[in-house]
């Protein structure tokens, strides 16, 4: 049986000014993938994952959600479909001014009607699920690259989200720390079903998560491949794909 | 060709750098009849570039001539410099119509030249011959078009504000208002020794200016009106104002980019959280509230200040000061001053928060919406306050 999309992007077309960015972005997410949105430097990866999570409008074209636009929704609906989801930011995002248990707190008390001590003890549960346990009163200046992407992490999942969108989860962090957030991710996935969008260049990292892989190009700007990430290594017949996917100057 | 070895030899030194001893090493010019060979003898480094003047070849350089020959082979080293040094050679070898041979390049030089070697871009030759005036034009038509920009995204950022701003009063609890009293107490009660400081020295300043007019004229008790209605109506709301814009105008503009920067408010607005209603409102709120309790602690240190100033240097006494002030200001003189001040604040802190919400790339950019935040803030007051003397002029206040 084929499994229904969660995340629809059709025509998604992307202009800054008279830039175009992204022209007729069409692909769909299903429950339970990892879909890793690749390219080269520039290509638009980051700007077309603000268009799926509503940062950003597209010029034109839709996203939906679990069903519901987002495109055209007003900033009440917008925001009742953003908090189904959760974001890990490049840079981690965390609030600079608040501790990594206030960090995560903040959603708990905006959005649910827990009490402190139960929002305590669910800050206690996410931290410890990245691998954080006792780190809930420091500050986000007062840890390392790759535990600032674990605490956003354990942000991101606070309200318990079916979905995950991940900018260059990667990026900045030693060979050995990213292999582990990968791990995490995978677990993740595996274990709470998660439906993820990763947008990444680390093909280390592509080839350990992505069950699924577009390739954007800065020149088409548009998707040129989708596959797995051995069938993308293995193609031949666009040039461009290949030697991305095998590290190959152009 | 015949050229004398003595003619040669003054025009190898012209081409050589006289401050060198060992110029004439640097490298050996030899002729034909249709041929200058150049053979380089020394590094071909930036630190040499003053040997390697090309100007006075142009002299060697007659109608007969049709080939430059430069011969590397027995350059072992060279940096930049060399990609410079054949850049004008070529230059040279194209303005006299000349063949250019490069000879004893060897293949690690070769890929040196074709790395560092690349003509320029045509976008990059047209800017550089772009002549001042157009480049003058260009610029001042630039400004413009950013300014006319900048103030159209300000009046909708002022609209959200303004609009997000009366939803309060349907939604309070939208607000976070945890943050208020922190902004309070910042661009507030954390201001209040800087604003009395500088309005106590306007006062004694003008105090001082205005003694020594009105002695003249033996209208020394008139100080004390001067004093009251410069600081109540101009002075302390101005001055408070643009004390603000340099304290909090600058914090909000510098707090908001970097958080921009750092994805922070991309993050909270991903959670569905309003930026509006968390990040600005507090802010601006707070210095609105803030600013006429600043004002009239800036009134009373105005009024000292000149008061002080008065009386060191006229022949008043403190009763007589205060009860010429109380006679000559009247409430609209306080009430307008106050009311300028809260219009003040939301100007100041609006403009520092557009500012920070400008801020895109990375920290260079935070510096340089923080500094607008803090030009456009004290411009944008002065123009208010225009607009304020003459409104109050034409409603009589």
């Amino acid at each position: 049986m084929m499994k229904k999309p969660i995340i629809e992007v059709k025509d998604v077309c992307v202009k800054y000014s008279e830039n175009t960015i992204l022209e007729n972005i069409t692909f769909d997410v299903y429950e339970g993938e990892i879909l890793v949105i690749v390219g080269g430097s520039g290509c638009g990866k980051s700007v077309l994952l603000k268009q799926i999570t509503g940062l950003e409008m597209p010029t034109s074209g839709d996203v939906k959600i679990h069903g519901e636009n987002l495109t055209n929704a007003n900033d009440e609906i917008k925001r009742k479909i953003q908090k189904k989801f959760g974001i890990l930011f490049q840079s981690s995002g965390l609030f600079a001014s608040m501790t990594l248990a206030e960090n995560i707190a903040l959603l708990l008390e905006s959005f649910t009607d827990l009490t402190e001590d139960e929002i305590s003890d669910i800050i206690d549960i996410k931290l410890s699920a990245v691998g954080l346990d006792g780190y809930r009163n420091y500050l986000p200046s007062e840890i390392s690259g790759g535990m600032k992407k674990r605490a956003a992490l354990a942000r991101a999942l606070a309200l318990d989200p079916d979905i995950l969108f991940f900018d260059e989860p990667s990026s900045g962090l030693d060979p050995v720390t990213a292999a582990s957030l990968d791990n995490l991710i995978k677990n993740l996935n595996e274990s709470l079903g998660m439906t993820m969008v990763v947008v990444s260049h680390d093909l280390a990292s592509i080839g350990n998560i992505a069950h699924r892989v577009i390739l954007l190009d800065k020149e088409a700007k548009g998707i040129i491949a989708t596959g797995t990430a051995e069938e993308m290594k293995r193609n031949r017949e666009n040039e461009k794909v290949y030697n991305f996917f095998n590290r190959i100057a152009n | 060709m015949l050229i004398s070895n003595k003619h040669l030899s003054l025009i190898k030194d012209e081409i050589l750098s006289s401050k060198s001893q060992r110029a004439g090493t640097y490298f050996n010019i030899s002729f034909s009849e249709r041929e200058i060979v150049l053979t380089f003898a020394e590094p071909i480094t930036l630190d040499n570039s003053e040997y390697y003047g090309i100007d006075a070849l142009i002299k060697l350089i007659n109608d007969k001539i049709e080939i430059l020959t430069c011969d590397f082979s027995n350059i072992k080293h060279y940096d930049s410099y060399l990609i410079l040094l054949i850049n004008n050679l070529k230059e040279l070898s194209k303005s006299k119509r000349l063949a250019i041979n490069l000879i004893g390049v060897t293949p690690k030089m070769a890929k040196f030249i074709e790395l560092f070697g690349k003509e320029q871009s045509a976008e990059i030759n047209n800017i550089i011959s772009t002549g001042f005036w157009e480049n003058y034009f260009s610029h001042i038509g630039q400004l413009t078009l950013t300014g006319l920009t900048d103030v159209k995204l300000f009046i909708e950022f002022l609209g959200e504000i303004i609009s997000k701003f009366f939803s309060l009063f349907i939604h309070p609890g939208k607000m976070r208002w945890k943050e208020f009293p922190f902004h309070l107490t910042k661009s507030g009660v954390n201001a209040v020794p800087i604003v009395f400081l500088i309005v106590f020295l306007i006062g004694m300043i003008s105090g001082y200016q205005g003694a020594m007019q009105l002695r003249q004229v033996g209208a020394d008790i008139y100080i004390a009106d001067l004093i009251g209605i410069s600081i109540t109506r101009e002075l302390a709301p101005l001055m408070t104002a643009i004390l603000v814009a340099g304290r909090s105008g600058s914090a909000f503009a510098a707090e908001l980019g970097t958080m921009k920067v750092s994805d922070e408010i991309d993050a909270l607005k991903s959670m569905g959280f309003d930026h509006i209603h968390f990040l600005i409102l507090p802010r601006i709120i707070a210095v609105m509230f803030a600013m006429p309790f600043l004002v009239m602690l800036a009134n009373f240190a105005g009024i000292l200040g000149g008061m002080l100033a008065a009386l060191s240097t006229l022949e008043l006494t403190m009763v007589g000061y205060l009860n010429e002030m109380q006679t000559a200001l009247s409430f609209g003189d306080v009430f307008s001053g106050l009311i300028k001040s809260i219009v003040f604040g939301f100007l100041v802190s609006s403009i520092g928060c557009f500012r920070g919400l400008q801020v895109h790339g990375g920290a260079e950019s935070v510096g340089k919406y923080t500094t607008a935040a803090v030009v456009t803030g004290v411009l944008t007051i002065i123009v208010a306050d225009a607009i304020f003397t003459l409104i109050f002029q034409s409603l009589g206040i």
